[in-house]
C-alpha cells in the first residue's frame, strides 16, 4: 500500500515542480499577506498580554498554517476534473487498496506544504524567535499532521464536488473561516463568548496552537503541558478522522436506482 | 469469461431531471479469448456498462461475472485482472510518457526487469520511442492516446475493457494499434470488449454487439450479422420526395423497404436477385429516380438495420482522413 501511495505522492509534486506560477502563488500569497499586515497592523495591535508581541511575530504561526492551508487546496482541487475525466480513472481500476489512493494525494500535498513552510521557517530568527532541537521536532510533527488533517479534509470535501468552482466556494465559505476562526489573525481571548465556543471547538485553532507552542515553550517540556497534548490529541484526531472519511468516499459506488 | 446477466441500471434522476435507464435487462456474455466489439449509437448506454464492468458503478439490478469472479460483490479480486481504457483521456500531461508508465506498473506492482520488459513489448506498435521523455501535453493527440493504449497493455490484463480507444487516431495508427492488440490477444489469450463506432474496425473481429436504448438488440460474428439482411442491397435514391417512391415501391412490389436518410434501401435480397430487382425498378419509375444501385451490405448496414437509424454522425467524420 505504501509503494503505491509513494508513487502518487511523487506524481503530485513533480507535477507542483513543474508548475512555477503555482510554486510562486503558494509562496508569495501568504507571503505577502503577513508582511502587509503586519506592517499595517504594526502598532494598532496591542491585546492584554501580548504587549511585547509585535504583529508580524503574533500572525507568523498563522501564516504558516495558512501556506498549509493552501497547498492542501491546491493539491485536492485536481480531485475533481482527474476523477471523472482524467488521471484518477485509471487509478481507481488499478487493483490498489482505496486508502493508499487516499494517502498518495495526502502524502503529496503533504510534502509540497513541508517544502514552502519550512521555507518559510527561515525568518524566525528575524523575529527574534528560537527554536531548540526537539522543538524543531515538534514544529516539524505539528506541520506534517495539520497538513494531513487539511489534505484529508479537502479530499473529503473535492470528492462529493462536480466542478472546480463548488470546491472554491466550500473553501471560501468554510476553509477560510475556520483558519480565521483559529487565532491565527487575533487572539482568541479577545473575541465574543460565543465566537470562543467556536474557536476551541476549530481543529484549526489546535493546530496553530501546537505550531506556535515551540517558538515559545521550549522543547520536551511542551509534552509535559495538558493544554498542548490536548491541542495534539485533536489535531491527530482531525488528521486521522479525515483520511478514514476520504477513504470512505473513495470506496463507495455510485448506485443505480 | 465476461457474463453480464439482465442489467439494469438506471441514474437517479435530481429536480431537473427525471432519473434516466441507461441500460435495461441487458444480458450478454463474452467468451474466454473472444475479441467482441460493442456498438451502439450515441447515449445507448455503452459507457455505462463500461462504468459497471470495471467496478466503479453499481447496477440497479442484475449481476456481472467476469473471470468466474462476483464483480459487484468483490470487484478488487477483478481489478487484478482487469485493463481499461477509457474514453476520456485518462493519463498525466504534466508527466513524461515514461513517467506516466513508472506510475501505471507502480500501481500494479510491476518492477525492475519487469517493467522494462512490459514496457518495451507494450510500446513496440507505437511511435513513441525516440519521445519517451517528452510531456504528454507536447504530444499531438494521437500520440497521446498511444501512451493510454501502451500503458494499458503494459499490465497484461486477462480481460480488456476499451471505450473507443481509437477516437482521434489516424487511420494508419488505428490499423497498427487494432493490429498490436489482436496480436497482444491471440498471443496471450486476452479477453476483450471494446466499444466502437467505427465498422471497418469491426470487420475481422469474432463478435460484434449491437445495443440500442441499452438493450441488446444483435450480438453474433460480422457474418452472420451481415446474412442477416441478405447477401445483396438495392439503395435507391429517390428525384422527389423520398416517403412517396417508398409508398409506390411498397405497394407495387410487396417489399420491406427502409428508409436510410434519403436513400431507400431493399434488403434481404439474395445473390444474383438484386440486378433483375434492380432492372425492373429503373424500368417502371425511371423519372422517380437520381441513383440506384446493388451493393453488398457490410457492417455499418446491419448497424443501420438494426437500430432502425443512421450511423451517428461523428462516427462517419471520424471515418475521414486527417
Ligand atoms: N452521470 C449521469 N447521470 C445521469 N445520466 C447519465 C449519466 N451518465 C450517462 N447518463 C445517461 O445515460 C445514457 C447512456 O449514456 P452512456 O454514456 O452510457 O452512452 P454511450 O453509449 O457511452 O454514448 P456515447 O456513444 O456517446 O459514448 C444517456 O442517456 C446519458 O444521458
Ligand atoms: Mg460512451
Amino acid at each position: 500500500m505504501m509503494a503505491v501511495a509513494f508513487s502518487l505522492a511523487k506524481r503530485e509534486f513533480t507535477r507542483f515542480a513543474r508548475q512555477p506560477q503555482r510554486v510562486i502563488g503558494a509562496v508569495a500569497q501568504p507571503l505577502m499577506f503577513w508582511l502587509f499586515l503586519g506592517a499595517g497592523m504594526g502598532t494598532s495591535f496591542r491585546p492584554p498580554g501580548l504587549e511585547q508581541v509585535s504583529y508580524l511575530e503574533y500572525f507568523y504561526p498563522g501564516v504558516m498554517v495558512m501556506m498549509l492551508l493552501f497547498a492542501s487546496v491546491f493539491a485536492c482541487i485536481t480531485i475533481i476534473e482527474d476523477r471523472d475525466a482524467g488521471f484518477l480513472q485509471g487509478v481507481l481500476v488499478a487493483p490498489v487498496s482505496r486508502m493508499a489512493i487516499v494517502l498518495g494525494k495526502v502524502l503529496g500535498a503533504t510534502a509540497i506544504a513541508l517544502v514552502q513552510v519550512l521555507l518559510f521557517t527561515i525568518a524566525a530568527p528575524f523575529l527574534g524567535l528560537s527554536l531548540s532541537l526537539f522543538g524543531v521536532v515538534l514544529l516539524v510533527m505539528g506541520f506534517i499532521l495539520t497538513s494531513v488533517g487539511f489534505a484529508g479534509l479537502g479530499f473529503f470535501l473535492a470528492w462529493g464536488m462536480r466542478s472546480t468552482s463548488g470546491f472554491h466556494a466550500i473553501m471560501m465559505v468554510f476553509l477560510m473561516p475556520l483558519w480565521m476562526l483559529s487565532g491565527a489573525l487575533f487572539p482568541i481571548s479577545g473575541a465574543p463568548a460565543w465566537m470562543n465556543v467556536v474557536m476551541l471547538v476549530n481543529p484549526v485553532f489546535h493546530a496553530l496552537e501546537i505550531i506556535r507552542a515551540p517558538f515559545y515553550g521550549g522543547g520536551l517540556d511542551l509534552l509535559g503541558r495538558s493544554g498542548y497534548l490536548l491541542s495534539l490529541a485533536v489535531v491527530a484526531a482531525w488528521a486521522g478522522l479525515s483520511l478514514l472519511g476520504s477513504m470512505r468516499r473513495v470506496s463507495r459506488r455510485e448506485v443505480g436506482v | 469469461m465476461i457474463q453480464i446477466n439482465s442489467l439494469t441500471h438506471t441514474y437517479p434522476g435530481s429536480r431537473k431531471q427525471a432519473p434516466r435507464t441507461a441500460l435495461d435487462a441487458l444480458s450478454l456474455s463474452v467468451r474466454e479469448g473472444e475479441f467482441a466489439i460493442l456498438s451502439g449509437p450515441n447515449g445507448s448506454g455503452k459507457s455505462t456498462l463500461f462504468r459497471i464492468l470495471c467496478g466503479l458503478a453499481l447496477p440497479s439490478s442484475g449481476a456481472v461475472h467476469i473471470g468466474g469472479i462476483d464483480l459487484l460483490a468483490q470487484p478488487e479480486k477483478v481489478r487484478r485482472i482487469l485493463g481499461v481504457v477509457f474514453q476520456n483521456p485518462a493519463v498525466d500531461k504534466h508527466l513524461s510518457v515514461i513517467e506516466n508508465l513508472r506510475i501505471h506498473a507502480d500501481l500494479y506492482g510491476i518492477k525492475g526487469a519487469d517493467f522494462s520488459r512490459h514496457c518495451d513489448e507494450a510500446l513496440a506498435w507505437t511511435d513513441l520511442a525516440d519521445r519517451l521523455n517528452q510531456r504528454v501535453e507536447t504530444l499531438s493527440g494521437g500520440l497521446a492516446r498511444q501512451v493510454e493504449l501502451a500503458k494499458v497493455l503494459m499490465t497484461r490484463p486477462r480481460v480488456l475493457l476499451l471505450d473507443e480507444p481509437t477516437t482521434g487516431l489516424d487511420p494508419a495508427s488505428r490499423r497498427n494499434f487494432l493490429a498490436a492488440l489482436q496480436k497482444v490477444q491471440r498471443d496471450r489469450g486476452i479477453t476483450v470488449l471494446m466499444t466502437s463506432h467505427v465498422f471497418s474496425e469491426a470487420e475481422d473481429v469474432d463478435r460484434v454487439a449491437i445495443m440500442c436504448e441499452g438493450k441488446l438488440l444483435a450480438f453474433d460474428s460480422p457474418q452472420a450479422l451481415k446474412a442477416m439482411i441478405g447477401t445483396e442491397m438495392v439503395v435507391v435514391q429517390p428525384m422527389g420526395e423520398v416517403e412517396d417512391l417508398a409508398a409506390i415501391l411498397r405497394a407495387e412490389l410487396g417489399l420491406a423497404v427502409r428508409r436510410h436518410g434519403d436513400e431507400l434501401r431493399l434488403e434481404e435480397t439474395e445473390n444474383g436477385e438484386g440486378l433483375p430487382m434492380l432492372e425492373s425498378i429503373l424500368e417502371r419509375w425511371r423519372g422517380q429516380i437520381k441513383s440506384i444501385s446493388i451493393k453488398q451490405p457490410d457492417l455499418e448496414d446491419v448497424f443501420v438495420h438494426v437500430t432502425g437509424r443512421a450511423v451517428p454522425d461523428h462516427a462517419v467524420k471520424k471515418e475521414l482522413p486527417r
